[in-house]
C-alpha cells in the first residue's frame, strides 16, 4: 500500500530571540502513514504535533528534511485539493451561517454549482448537524456544533487525506462520543485520517496505528492492538490454600487471594505452565489464563516516562 | 473564482464590523446635516457645502480604509481561520488579492454610499446635479485605494498598531507632495536628496486632492480628463507593485 503521508528527517528550529537559543520543535522525524488508515498521532503539550501538521501543510517551512503528502511535496497546490484540515480549536466566520461557510470552503476548492449545494447538503447530514441550524450564523452555535461544521468543511472536498487536530477537545461526554463516532466512520469509507489527539482511549477506539512523539522526536509507532497488547497474562485460579499462594509468590512475586478465588497478575511466557502446573497440582481449578492488555494511556505515560527519565 | 471568494468573504466580514459602520453613520450625518452650515451667501455656501462633504468623504474614507487594510490579513492569522483557508488549494497570491479587494469593495461601498448622499443633498441644495463632484469622490476612491495597497503590503509584516502608524504617517507624508516639490530645486545636497527619496518613493497622495480645483472656478487645470487619467493610471500601477511585493513577502512568510 503506497504512503499517504512519507516523512523523512522532518525538522523545525526556532531561534528564541531573548536567550539565543535554538528550540527544535521537530527533531529529525521520520513517519509513514498509510493510505486508508486511521493513524493517532499522540504527545503532550508542546511536543511538535502541531508543527508537524503545519509544515505537512505548507503553512511553514521545514528547517531541514522533506515530506511527501500522497506523493506529492508538501505545499502542492494539486494535492491541497485531496486533503482536508481542521486545526485546533478553529475559529470561523462569526457571522456566516453554517451552510455560507461551507459555501465558501468549497468555492475554495474550486466545486461549482448544483454540485456545490450537494456536497454542502451531504457533509452536513454526515456530521448530524441539525438542519434547523444550517442556516443560522455561526456565532449562535455550541461548540459541538462548531466542531461538526469543522469537520464538514474538511469533508466537503470529499478529500482522500483528513488531517485533524484535537478535533475532540473541550467537548461534552456526549458531543465527544458522536464526533469520535463521525471519525471512525471516516476511516470506514477508505479516507486516511491523520488524527492528533489527547483523547487517548478515542484514539485507542478508532486508530489503527500510533506513533508518540515526545521533545520532537518520534518515540513509539506501531498497530494500536499491539502495543497495547501486553507480554505478560493474568491467570485466575478457584480454590487453593494459603500455601499455594506462597509457592505461587516464591515463582513470580506476586499474587493474592480471597472469597476462594487467587489470582496471579503479570505471570511472564516462561512462567505460565509452571504457574498453571503449582495450581493444578494443589487441586485448584484454572478459571481463565489471559493476557494482560495495557491501555493506549498506559503505554503513552510509559514511554513518555522512559524518556524523560521519571 | 477563489479570489472573488475569498474577497466576498472579506468585504462581508468587513460590513459586519461595527466600528466601520459607525464610521459611515456619523460621516453620512454629517454630510446630511451639511446644508445647516450654509449660513452665508448662495455661493459661499455652495462652496462651504461641497467643501464639507468632499473632506468628509476623504477623512471617512481614510480611517474606513486603514482600519480595513490592516485588519484583514492579520485577524484571518488571530482567529486562526487562514489555517482553513491556505490548506486549501489556494495560492497565497490569491489570498492576499482576495483580501485586497475584499478590502477595496468594502471602501468602494462605503465611499458609495457617502457619495450618493453627498451628491443628494447637493441635489436638494442646488436643485441640479454636480457631475464634478463624482469626480471628486472617485479621486478620492482611487486615493483609497493607493492607501489599501500600502496598508496590505505592512500588513504582511507589522502588526496592526505599527500598520496603522505607519500607513497614517506615509498617507500624511505623501499628501505633501508639493512641498517635497519645491525642495527638490533646494541648494542643500542633503535636503535634496532626502526630498527626492521622499517624493518619488513614497506615494503621492496629494495629487488626488482635486477639491480646491473642483470648489473654487478660478483654479484651473489645463486638461482636467488627462490630469484624472494620469493620477487613476499612477493609483493602478503603484498599487499593483505594492500587492507584488506584498505576494512576495506573504509567500515567505510562516503563519
Amino acid at each position: 500500500m503506497a504512503a499517504a503521508v512519507s516523512i523523512q528527517g522532518l525538522t523545525k528550529t526556532y531561534l528564541d530571540v531573548w536567550t539565543k537559543t535554538e528550540i527544535r520543535a521537530v527533531d529529525r522525524l521520520n513517519l509513514e502513514v498509510e493510505e486508508g488508515e486511521v493513524f493517532g498521532f499522540l504527545g503532550r503539550n508542546g511536543a511538535g504535533k502541531t508543527t508537524t501538521i503545519k509544515m505537512l501543510l505548507g503553512l511553514i517551512f521545514p528547517t531541514e528534511g522533506t515530506a511527501t503528502v500522497l506523493g506529492k511535496p508538501i505545499g502542492d497546490i494539486g494535492v491541497k485539493g485531496q486533503i482536508s484540515y481542521l486545526p485546533e480549536e478553529a475559529y470561523f466566520y462569526e457571522g456566516m451561517t453554517g451552510w455560507d461557510m461551507l459555501d465558501f470552503y468549497a468555492r475554495l476548492f474550486r466545486i461549482s454549482e448544483p454540485e456545490r449545494s450537494k456536497r454542502i447538503q451531504k457533509a452536513l447530514e454526515d456530521v448530524y448537524l441539525d438542519p434547523s441550524a444550517w442556516r443560522r450564523p455561526l456565532r449562535g452555535y455550541s461548540k459541538g456544533m462548531r466542531q461538526r461544521t469543522g469537520i464538514a468543511q474538511a469533508l466537503i472536498n470529499d478529500p482522500k487525506l483528513l488531517i485533524l487536530d484535537e478535533p475532540t477537545s473541550g467537548l461534552d461526554p456526549i458531543a465527544h462520543a458522536e464526533l469520535r463516532d463521525i471519525i471512525a466512520n471516516v476511516g470506514r469509507q477508505g479516507k486516511t485520517v491523520f488524527l492528533s489527539s489527547h483523547q487517548l482511549p478515542d484514539v485507542e477506539l478508532t486508530c489503527s496505528r500510533v506513533a508518540i512523539i515526545h521533545q520532537g522526536k518520534l518515540r513509539t509507532v506501531g498497530k494500536t492492538a499491539e502495543l497495547t497488547s501486553g507480554d505478560t497474562v493474568e491467570i485466575v485460579y478457584k480454590g487453593g490454600d494459603a500455601a499455594l499462594l506462597e509457592k505461587i509468590r516464591k515463582v513470580v512475586g506476586a499474587g493474592e487471594q480471597s472469597n476462594g478465588l487467587g489470582r496471579v497478575p503479570g505471570v511472564a511466557p516462561k512462567d505460565t505452565n509452571p504457574i498453571v502446573d503449582l495450581i493444578r497440582g494443589a487441586g485448584a481449578e484454572i478459571v481463565s489464563v489471559a493476557p494482560h492488555k495495557r491501555t493506549l494511556e498506559e503505554v503513552f505515560v510509559d514511554t513518555v516516562m522512559k524518556e524523560t527519565g521519571s | 473564482m477563489v479570489t472573488l471568494a475569498i474577497a466576498k468573504q472579506t468585504l462581508e466580514d468587513m460590513l459586519r464590523r461595527k466600528i466601520l459602520l459607525i464610521l459611515l453613520i456619523v460621516a453620512v450625518a454629517m454630510i446630511a446635516l451639511g446644508p445647516s452650515v450654509g449660513f452665508l451667501s448662495p455661493r459661499e455656501s455652495s462652496a462651504v457645502l461641497r467643501s464639507l462633504g468632499l473632506a468628509v468623504i476623504l477623512l471617512a474614507g481614510l480611517l474606513i480604509t486603514v482600519l480595513t487594510g490592516i485588519q484583514v490579513i492579520p485577524t484571518e492569522i488571530e482567529r486562526r481561520t487562514i489555517y482553513t483557508v491556505l490548506s486549501k488549494p489556494v495560492q497565497r497570491y490569491e489570498f492576499v488579492l482576495g483580501k485586497f479587494l475584499g478590502g477595496l469593495f468594502t471602501v468602494f461601498v462605503m465611499l458609495a454610499s457617502m457619495g450618493i448622499v453627498f451628491l443628494g443633498v447637493l441635489r436638494y441644495q442646488e436643485g441640479r446635479f454636480s457631475p464634478d463632484m463624482v469626480m471628486g469622490v472617485i479621486m478620492t476612491f482611487f486615493q483609497m485605494m493607493l492607501l489599501g495597497a500600502l496598508a496590505i503590503f505592512f500588513s504582511t509584516f507589522a502588526t496592526p498598531v505599527v500598520n496603522f502608524f505607519m500607513s497614517f504617517g506615509l498617507f500624511i507624508v505623501g499628501n505633501l507632495s508639493s512641498v517635497t516639490e519645491s525642495l527638490l530645486e533646494n541648494k542643500n545636497v542633503a535636503t535634496r536628496a532626502v526630498a527626492t527619496l521622499v517624493h518619488y518613493a513614497i506615494p503621492n497622495f496629494g495629487n488626488f486632492n482635486i477639491q480646491n480645483k473642483l470648489i473654487h472656478p478660478q483654479v484651473v487645470i489645463k486638461n482636467l480628463n488627462m490630469f484624472i487619467m494620469q493620477n487613476v493610471a499612477y493609483a493602478i500601477i503603484y498599487s499593483a507593485v505594492l500587492l507584488i511585493l506584498a505576494i512576495i513577502v506573504f509567500d515567505r512568510r510562516e503563519v
